[in-house]
């Protein structure tokens, strides 16, 4: 598979966000609220309760604000126009071109990405008026936290595409994929730290794929994944990433056997 | 402009069409059923695990909470039922279909409001399942004061909410581009009226009681009817009950901006 023409895809998606000045400012708006919510829930509810092991009020505020960033990106989905390809049909010409339309959406997907990661800066620095961000504790967790997110991203993105490809056997499933991302959002860890759930309930969740993408990487740059506990946490997600690719690919090809049934 | 009959006549068959919709698309509706139980059950999932670790949020326990964001949840849904396609205003000014209902003889907030769109009494029915759980969760007594009052607080919460979206659409009117402020609004609807407002800083608490009055929807009239003190916002314990006479000036605001706005629309006539 030549690279280039992918490098060109992202590259054009990068430029189309790139026209969007307003959506930007939303964006950006609509975080400094966020960061000034974590911030009085936490600082009120660290006033009158004990404060959890392992968890000071610095640390869940630097948690919170961190997920938020990661947000930005994670929440950008490129494969949510597979769903208008297949009700309308046009996926058909799209199968005719000599290119691979997975990677081609996961190519537009990373082109829009990156550009939504460039407001992470100017949302980070205003964040910083409001709130303390932590350092991740040594330049290892730093690093191992940049690899985690990356995992982290791909399995976001397969479990993005393996919903959208539902679209081939229901054509409504907006209310499905916007369910999923719900609960994927608070069993994931982006809402409130996994720690926080009870007993076996936390234990469960911590190894579900869902942490994979949020949570691992944010207890990674605390700190609070370390050591010896790396490997083995950066081992786990790489395995779910293996068996999302499973599950994506195992969902591209059957659903491609339907399109000939709905006849485009 | 018609007899009662004929405007009657127009609200039933906007409900007509919904139900056509709905028998059509059941499929949707129920998968958008299970949305807005995730949605709800989300927000709710994460109040409870935090306070399963912190027992209080400033003086409030889970139970409190939980009754907050029912009250909530009942005036929003019922707004939502009713009034949505008011929030859809600002797309329909930037699509430039907005131009048709200033040409049909009914009024134009009228149209608005019986555009058929597919809202069903589904999230109202979980939030009053919801709020008579919560009602006995948090032990509030339930006297005819409280059998009188919560009728009436959400009539305000959703005359509230309904000035809001109304402000919004109109100045659409000016600003074609009002997305920025509809998310700003709609985080402070949804997600500041989760919380007791007293965690805030002055500002944002004036904000919430005085200038957008969300507060007015849940956080007043919970105080009173949880007892809650201590909150220099709250001047009279009873402040709570204010809601529907709250929502009912917002809402007179609201419409008279409205009015202004549509004067003004008419004149650029685009």
């Amino acid at each position: 598979m030549r690279l280039e023409p992918y490098v060109q895809f992202a590259s054009k998606a990068f430029q189309r966000e790139a026209t969007y000045r307003v959506e930007v400012v939303s964006e950006i708006g609509s975080l400094v609220l966020r960061v000034y919510l974590i911030r009085a829930l936490w600082t009120s509810l660290y006033a009158h309760n004990a404060a959890p092991p392992n968890l000071p009020l610095h640390k869940i505020i630097t948690y919170s604000t961190v997920a938020l960033l990661l947000s930005l990106i994670l929440e950008v989905d490129g494969t949510r126009q597979l769903r208008e390809k297949i009700r309308l049909g046009t996926i058909a010409t799209d199968l005719l071109k000599p290119i691979s339309l997975p990677a081609f959406l996961f190519s537009d997907g990373l082109g829009m990405t990156l550009l939504h990661a460039m407001n992470v800066i100017p949302s980070l620095l205003m964040a910083l008026l409001l709130v303390h961000v932590d350092r991740p504790p040594t330049l290892q967790a730093g690093l191992a936290f940049v690899a985690a997110f990356a995992l982290g991203y791909g399995v976001n993105f397969l479990l993005n595409f393996s919903m959208n490809c539902v679209a081939f056997w229901t054509l409504e499933t907006f209310a499905l994929q916007l369910v999923v991302r719900w609960l994927s959002d608070l069993l994931s860890g982006a809402i409130i730290p996994l720690a926080f759930f009870p007993g076996a309930l936390q234990t469960l969740l911590l190894h579900l794929p869902f942490a994979a993408i949020y949570s691992t990487p944010l207890l990674i740059y605390l700190g609070l994944i370390h050591g010896p506990q790396i490997p083995q946490a950066l081992l786990e997600q790489t395995a779910w990433l293996a068996v999302f690719v499973g599950i994506g690919a195992l969902v591209w090809s059957r659903g491609q056997l339907r399109i000939v049934v709905q006849g485009g | 402009m018609g007899s009662a009959r004929s405007w009657l006549g127009v609200i039933a068959q906007t409900w007509r069409i919904r139900l056509l919709t709905m028998l059509e698309y059941k499929a949707n509706f129920f998968m958008w059923f299970a949305f807005t139980i995730a949605y709800h059950g989300v927000a709710i999932g994460a109040l409870g695990a935090t306070l399963y670790n912190f027992p209080s949020l400033a003086g409030w326990n889970f139970p409190e909470i939980a009754f907050l964001y029912a009250l909530w949840m009942l005036g929003h849904s019922t707004h939502n039922l009713f009034f949505f396609s008011v929030g859809d205003v600002p797309t329909y000014v930037q699509e430039g279909t907005f131009d048709r209902f200033l040409v049909r003889p009914r009024d134009v907030l009228f149209q608005i409001v019986s555009v058929p769109n597919q809202q069903w009494p589904d999230e109202l029915a979980l939030a009053l399942v919801w709020f008579v759980f919560a009602t006995w969760y948090a032990h509030v007594r339930v006297d005819w004061i409280f059998l009188a009052a919560i009728p009436l607080v959400v009539i305000g919460g959703v005359l509230i909410d309904l000035a809001i979206s109304l402000a919004i659409a109109t100045i659409s009117f000016w600003f074609v581009r009002v997305d920025t402020l509809r998310w700003v609004v709609m985080s402070l609807e949804q997600e500041f009226t989760r919380y007791p407002v007293s965690i805030y800083t002055r500002g944002v608490r004036i904000l919430m009681a005085y200038v957008l009055p969300y507060a007015f929807m849940n956080y007043f009239p919970a105080v009173y009817f949880l007892h809650k003190n201590g909150d220099q916002l709250a001047i009279v314990p009873w402040l709570g009950l204010l809601a529907p006479l709250v929502g009912a000036v917002w809402f007179a605001g609201a419409y008279a901006f409205w009015r202004v706005g549509l004067n003004h629309y008419q004149s650029t006539g685009s």
